[in-house]
């Protein structure tokens, strides 16, 4: 399912006119344009000379000065800024890809691991719910996100109505530096996915490690650093992988916010497949693909190594977060308080003011785009989009996705898990769906599955419609349970699965009364990801559904997409509402199973 | 009938949109060479008409689809028509055509220009659809001077045609008078432009530019855009319903039937001027073909005709927000419809001859231009 | 009940050699040790006996029936892990009847009574519905134990299980381990690092090192006895001298050891270097024979002895005196008859 439609498109890369060839993928990597100043050792690697005395004459030309700066506009407070000038080096749009994926992945960690933090030690009102709906970006297709900033920080945006009440503003958030603002929208998508894993991880922290720590003299800072931080690297840093694939293989959130300046590799890929040059799409894509597979081996050689630790079963005890007014003026709380503000700001401003532009239009409140919803739902024809078949859909598809994604990638995991190094690159391997381009999957499906595939005898292979659609979701999903589970189930004591064998229980017995009980937890977390790639998946269901009846929420928010966004925004409004509710229920269910 | 047969299915065909299958192609094939297609003595007027088209003909808000099916099955009492919407537009088709697969559309509803030298540089010239016999259709000589498409093969007709022109917010700005004013300091980061590479303004606006500027000085001009401080966006919907409809900037390429829905949506009308400089805009005729496999070869020849008539002429123009393709004389619009949608003095167009062969290599000197510094 | 055979054993990984060519017999109902340092192959030996590994040669057999390829689930064998490996999301009555689901509580009780008369047993009565997490380490122990008996199984296989707690629970706990195993007559194999607790509590003890096996015996034989220098070495303390055999009278053997000349018991026939193994409590102040005079380096008080650590001629001695001694030096000997003679090839 994952294999076919890919390799059906990477052929292109290395095939022309029925011979095995290189010349594209030289091509590509001597193109400065992809690659910059790498490019030209791509096209003479053994001239090292030259290229050593380029990387001198470019260190020569590199000089530090330190200048005064105006961060605020309008107020006069110089901030000196250290600048290091270095003459320009093209990075191509590899190197500028790679660029923002990094920032973004930092920001989304900053972003992420304080409302981790808060999330795993603090007890309040609705943290079980809040943590739920940590899922909730994560959903919403792109072009909603884009329009979502748009409404939150644009010149006439929610943000600057509420400074305008203070008398401040208007400020051009996004025209000052688009760069920043791609960034933060990259971390709206990525951040919750870091908090989510990353809480998993907390919560299984055993408590009574710190106490052990802080009874051999380390203060809580140091328990903190010593004990729990090794302890949460190794799922920061799954987050922090994840975040750096999706964000270098971002599409429409860079050119929806930044523009064309901030194109990535994948609008390239996109336009190639636009052109049907499919040769230098699937090149491109290929080198897209190996280097996330080559980060993913990477990270996968480091969690191994970490694995060995044991796994704690008591739960870290939470406070209560504001107990008291005292206690709320504390340091700490202040700063909770003052992430809580910023997390108010890039995650629930948007998202509210996608809801409120559901309800408003040009001239004020209106209730027209829901109105259009009903009606299309009473009375639209069958080759239309229906509200309430896409909601189905997408549930019904959400839940199929989860009974095929979580027994795979649970699979994927006990595979894996002790088998070495050679476990290391299976489990690479069978990350491939997410080092993939979207595009290039969906392309993939197009040209392999629902065209068909041509077998001897004139005969066809064909595969569309809804059980398509849930195995590319489950494709698309599987790593995600893989990921969650992988950590947790290598930190398992295997006397445990002996014992349990010993006292005979087959493999398989062993697995379900034994490890996925122990594991639960993460499977938990993995399957909450799995229901959400399914809910949010975009390209490859358009694709899948054709005109049938299986198109989901997402599908319908982009059909419904016209000369205005309203109704648009309407149906996002009712993503973002199925979703919210079925992520309550998920954790619900699911938090009784890691009881 | 369907000129395939289905001998086998895998996982049970009686759920609806179901698992995989495995066809064959049938081997009775209709397809006559397309050339010629002579009035029939009695045409079959009977069978189900398949339509592709693009999704806002369908869906989004008073689409227009759902009329011209309703009235094409009034007037056609035997006939049925069925929508179908590819995914990525004719490339779909294309892709169907090189790989051989079946290719179930009677009717293309929406082909543009760039569509049909896509089509000849990646098929045969003039694949894919067939070349029409004029003749047949009765309502294509209501067709207005000017809007024939410009295809050497004769495959499409067009039934309505839009302006891309700039947008612009008249208390912020003055309306441009020439594209150069674009490149002034009274236009720096004022406007919102898109990326040619996926978006048809974005590519319309870009291939005005090369008619006014020529190969090698178009590029010229967009380095003095971009130091202006042109903002590039990916798409009609981000660049127009994203950045400019929440105030970031004061002018947007987009259509210039813009005020119509400015009108209709109660907007501010003074961000909603459209700006001919030059007294130009960039003309965007959209045709409809007929494939050349079709099955409902009668059927199909019927539905063109059907489309030029008077009344969906009318209900293309309005509810599409598009000029009509016919003389005035054989439609009958809104007052509000003349008012709120604007013509330029001098439509431009890049004809068929200068693209092929050369749109890709203009498109992609100009993304690499602003990509990946 | 059930004795067990490992015939030639060998297992590799890789180019590694964890076992090789292990013969062992483990008699019926008996309670049999695997000592050795760590490393020595006896874990792998468990866990080839237990079907958690597959020997890459040799067989192991459960009386006649030949168990190469049979999953562990299949072999009817209880395993206790030094880590306890108590499953944590299950109650203690869970854990101790989790084997019960799959073979039938023996003697036609139900699987509560089962799981009660092995709480009883193991001193743990009315704790079935706690959680692992609330029992101290000794009880976790006991209940793994319970766990692994419940099913009654042909074998019992303890690898390492008192290696996390401290001392004196491990005396106590070793005692009613003994205690349980001889009650029920079950085929034991015992793993551990510890040589005199596997003196203590084996009916018989193998003594592995380097994957193979040094010698097979009583704790008496082993003790008394050794088979190869590494064994006298290994189990108790001992002073081990290399020497030659330089001439003999028929009741006795003269050694040349370091240039002094010891009498010893006779060896074989043809027999010219050997290991002579004395340990420490036979050497005595009034022995006539053998004297040899030692510097005193350190002295450990243990009670009813004191250790003394020295050294004589380049050889490291331990005695064992009633006091401190005063002085720097102390002049010992020993009777032939203590001394354990061992030929060396």
């Amino acid at each position: 399912m994952l294999y076919v439609p890919v390799g059906v498109v990477f052929v292109n890369a290395v095939v022309d006119d029925g011979g095995a060839t290189l010349a594209f993928v030289r091509e590509v990597l001597t193109d400065p344009f992809y690659f910059g100043a790498l490019a030209d050792v791509f096209a003479e690697p053994l001239s090292v000379r030259h290229h050593l005395a380029s990387v001198a004459g470019w260190l020569a030309a590199v000089s530090v000065s330190v200048s005064l700066e105006y961060p605020l506009p309008g107020v006069p407070l110089p901030v000196p800024v250290p600048g290091l000038e270095t003459p320009g080096i093209r990075t191509g749009l590899f190197g500028f890809t790679a660029y923002q994926a990094a920032l973004s992945t930092v920001a989304s960690v900053a972003l992420g691991l304080p409302a981790a933090y808060i999330l795993a030690n603090y007890e309040f009102r609705g943290r079980q719910t809040l943590r739920s709906l940590t899922i909730l970006p994560f959903v919403l297709p792109g072009i909603m996100v884009a329009v979502g900033f748009y409404a939150m920080f644009g010149r006439t945006g929610t943000l600057n109505g509420l400074l305008g009440v203070g008398g401040v503003g208007p400020y051009p958030f996004i025209e000052w530096n688009p760069l920043a603002v791609v960034i933060v929208a990259h971390a709206f998508y990525n951040a919750p996915l870091v908090a989510r894993v990353t809480v998993a991880a907390w919560e299984s922290v055993d408590a009574r490690t710190v106490e052990t720590a802080r009874s051999l003299g380390a203060s809580p800072r140091r328990a903190f650093r010593d004990v729990i931080v090794p302890q949460l690297l190794p799922a920061i840093l799954t987050g922090a992988l994840l975040t750096f694939i999706f964000t270098f293989m971002t599409f429409p959130i860079v050119l929806a916010l930044g523009g064309l300046q901030l194109a990535t590799v994948e609008v390239w890929i996109y336009d190639r497949v636009r052109r049907l040059a499919y040769a230098e799409a699937a090149t491109l894509t290929v080198l897209e693909t190996l280097l996330s597979l080559a980060l993913t081996y990477a990270y996968l050689r480091y969690e191994s190594a970490q694995s060995g630790l044991a796994r704690g079963a008591g739960e870290p005890d939470r406070e209560p977060l504001f107990p008291d007014l005292r206690t709320a003026l504390s340091p700490r709380r202040v700063a909770i308080l003052g992430y809580g503000l910023v997390a108010v700001v890039v995650f629930v401003g948007p998202l509210a003011s996608l809801v409120a532009g559901s309800v408003t239009d040009g001239s004020g409140l209106t209730g027209r785009h829901y109105a259009f919803l009903l009606e299309r739902q009473l009375e639209g024809a069958d080759y239309q989009t229906l509200p309430w078949v896409a909601i189905r859909n997408s549930l019904v598809f959400g839940v199929a996705t989860l009974a095929v994604a979580v027994p795979m990638g649970v699979v994927v995991s006990v595979v894996t898990v002790r088998a070495g190094r050679g476990g290391a690159i299976v489990d690479t391997l069978a990350m491939l769906p997410l080092a993939v381009s979207g595009v290039v999957f969906g392309i993939g499906l197009l040209r392999g599955l629902v065209f068909g595939i041509p077998l001897p005898g004139g005969w066809r292979f064909q595969v569309t419609g809804a059980v398509a659609i849930v195995f590319a979701h489950a494709v698309a999903a599987y790593p995600f349970v893989t990921r969650n589970v992988s950590p947790l189930l290598s930190n398992l004591d295997p006397a445990m699965v002996e014992s349990a064998r010993a006292l005979g229980a087959t493999r398989y017995r062993a697995l379900r009364d034994v490890e996925l009980p122990l594991v639960a937890s993460g499977i938990v977390a993995g399957a909450a990801f799995a229901f959400a790639i399914s809910i949010g998946e975009f390209s490859s269901t358009v694709i899948l559904a054709g005109g049938g009846q299986s198109y989901t929420m997402p599908v319908a928010v982009e059909r419904y997409l016209g000369r205005r966004s309203g109704p648009a925004i309407a149906m996002g409004t009712v993503l973002l509402a199925v979703t919210a509710a079925s992520f309550v229920v998920v954790d619900r269910v699911g938090g009784r199973f890691e009881r | 009938m369907r000129r395939r047969t289905f001998v086998g299915a895998v996982g049970g065909s009686a759920i609806a949109g179901v698992a995989g299958c495995l066809t064959r192609d049938g081997d009775g094939s209709e397809d006559d060479d397309g050339t010629g297609d002579p009035e029939p003595e009695n045409p079959d007027l009977e069978g189900e008409v398949q339509v592709a088209t693009y999704d806002s003909m369908v869906n989004g808000e008073n689409p227009a689809g759902p009329w011209l099916k309703d009235a094409f099955e009034e007037a056609y009492p035997d006939a049925e028509l069925t929508w179908t919407v590819p995914e990525n537009g004719i490339n779909d088709y294309i892709d169907r055509s090189q790989q051989n697969a079946e290719i179930d559309a009677d009717v293309y509803l929406g082909a543009n220009l760039d569509d049909l030298v896509r089509v000849d540089d990646n098929l045969e010239d003039g694949g894919l659809l067939r070349e029409l016999n004029v003749d047949r259709i009765d309502n294509a000589e209501r067709i207005r001077d000017g809007l024939d498409m410009g295809d050497p093969h004769g495959r499409v007709l067009a039934y309505d045609t839009g302006y891309v022109s700039p947008v612009y917010d008249e208390e912020l700005v003055d309306e441009p008078e020439t594209l150069d004013d674009l490149t002034e300091p009274a236009y720096e980061d004022a406007l919102l432009a898109q990326n040619a590479q996926g978006s048809d303004t974005g590519q319309a606006f870009l291939l005005w530019t090369i008619d006014a500027y020529g190969e090698d000085g178009y590029l010229d001009y967009w380095r003095e855009l971009e130091a202006n401080g042109v903002r590039i966006l990916e798409d009609w919907q981000e660049s127009y319903n994203g950045a400019y409809m929440n105030g970031e900037r004061s002018m947007v390429i987009s259509y210039s039937t813009d005020q119509v829905f400015a009108n209709e949506y109660d907007y501010e009308m003074s961000r909603h001027q459209v700006a001919f400089p030059d007294g130009q805009a960039y003309a965007n005729p959209e045709g409809m073909g007929i494939f050349e496999g079709a099955s409902e070869l009668d059927l199909a020849y019927e539905f063109l005709d059907f489309a030029l008539s008077n009344d969906a002429q009318a209900v293309i123009a309005q509810r599409n927000v598009q000029f009509p393709a016919v003389d005035e004389e054989y439609v009958d619009l809104d007052e509000e419809f003349d008012q709120y949608a604007h013509t330029p003095t001098e439509a431009v167009t890049i004809g068929y001859d200068r693209l092929r062969g050369n749109l890709d290599g203009w498109v992609d000197d100009w993304a690499r231009e602003f990509a990946g510094r | 009940m059930t004795e067990l055979r490992l015939e030639g054993v060998s297992k590799a990984y890789g180019d590694t050699v964890a076992l090789e060519g292990v013969d062992l017999t483990v008699r019926d109902g008996e309670f049999f040790t695997l000592v050795g340092p760590s490393g020595c192959g006896k874990t792998t030996t468990l866990r080839t006996v237990a079907g958690f590994e597959e020997p890459t040669d040799g067989a192991v057999r459960f009386d006649s029936r030949e168990m190469t390829g049979v999953p562990p689930e299949q072999r009817d064998v209880g395993v206790v892990f030094q880590s306890y490996a108590l499953f944590p999301h299950m109650s203690v009555a869970e854990n101790v009847g989790y084997g019960l689901q799959f073979r039938e509580p023996p003697d036609g009780v139900t699987v509560d009574e089962r799981v009660a008369n092995l709480l009883e047993l193991v001193d743990l009565e009315g704790m079935g519905e706690r959680s692992p997490e609330q029992l101290s380490g000794g009880q976790r122990q006991r209940v793994a134990l319970a766990r692994a008996l419940a099913p009654a199984p042909d074998l019992l296989l303890l690898d390492e299980p008192m290696s996390a707690l401290d001392a004196q629970l491990r005396e106590s706990l070793r005692r009613q381990v003994k205690r349980i195993q001889s009650t029920l007559e079950i085929t034991t194999v015992y793993v551990t690092h510890d040589q005199a607790e596997a003196l203590a509590i084996s009916d018989r003890l193998a003594v592995m090192n380097d994957g193979g096996v040094e010698q097979v015996g009583r704790p008496q034989e082993v003790y008394r006895e050794p088979a190869t220098r590494f064994v006298a070495e290994f189990v108790g303390d001992n002073n081990v001298f290399e020497g030659e055999v330089c001439g003999g009278d028929g009741e006795y053997s003269r050694v040349d050891v370091d240039g002094e000349t010891f009498t010893l018991p006779t060896v074989p026939e043809g027999t010219d270097r050997v290991t002579v193994c004395v340990r420490p409590g036979a050497l005595s102040r009034s022995a006539e024979r053998n004297r040899l005079t030692v510097r005193v380096e350190t002295s450990e008080f243990l009670g009813e002895t004191v250790r003394v650590n020295g050294r004589w001629n380049g050889t490291d001695i331990v005695l064992q005196r009633p006091t401190v001694p005063e002085r720097d030096e102390l002049t010992v000997g020993f009777a032939p008859e203590d001394a354990h003679v061992v030929a060396r090839q």
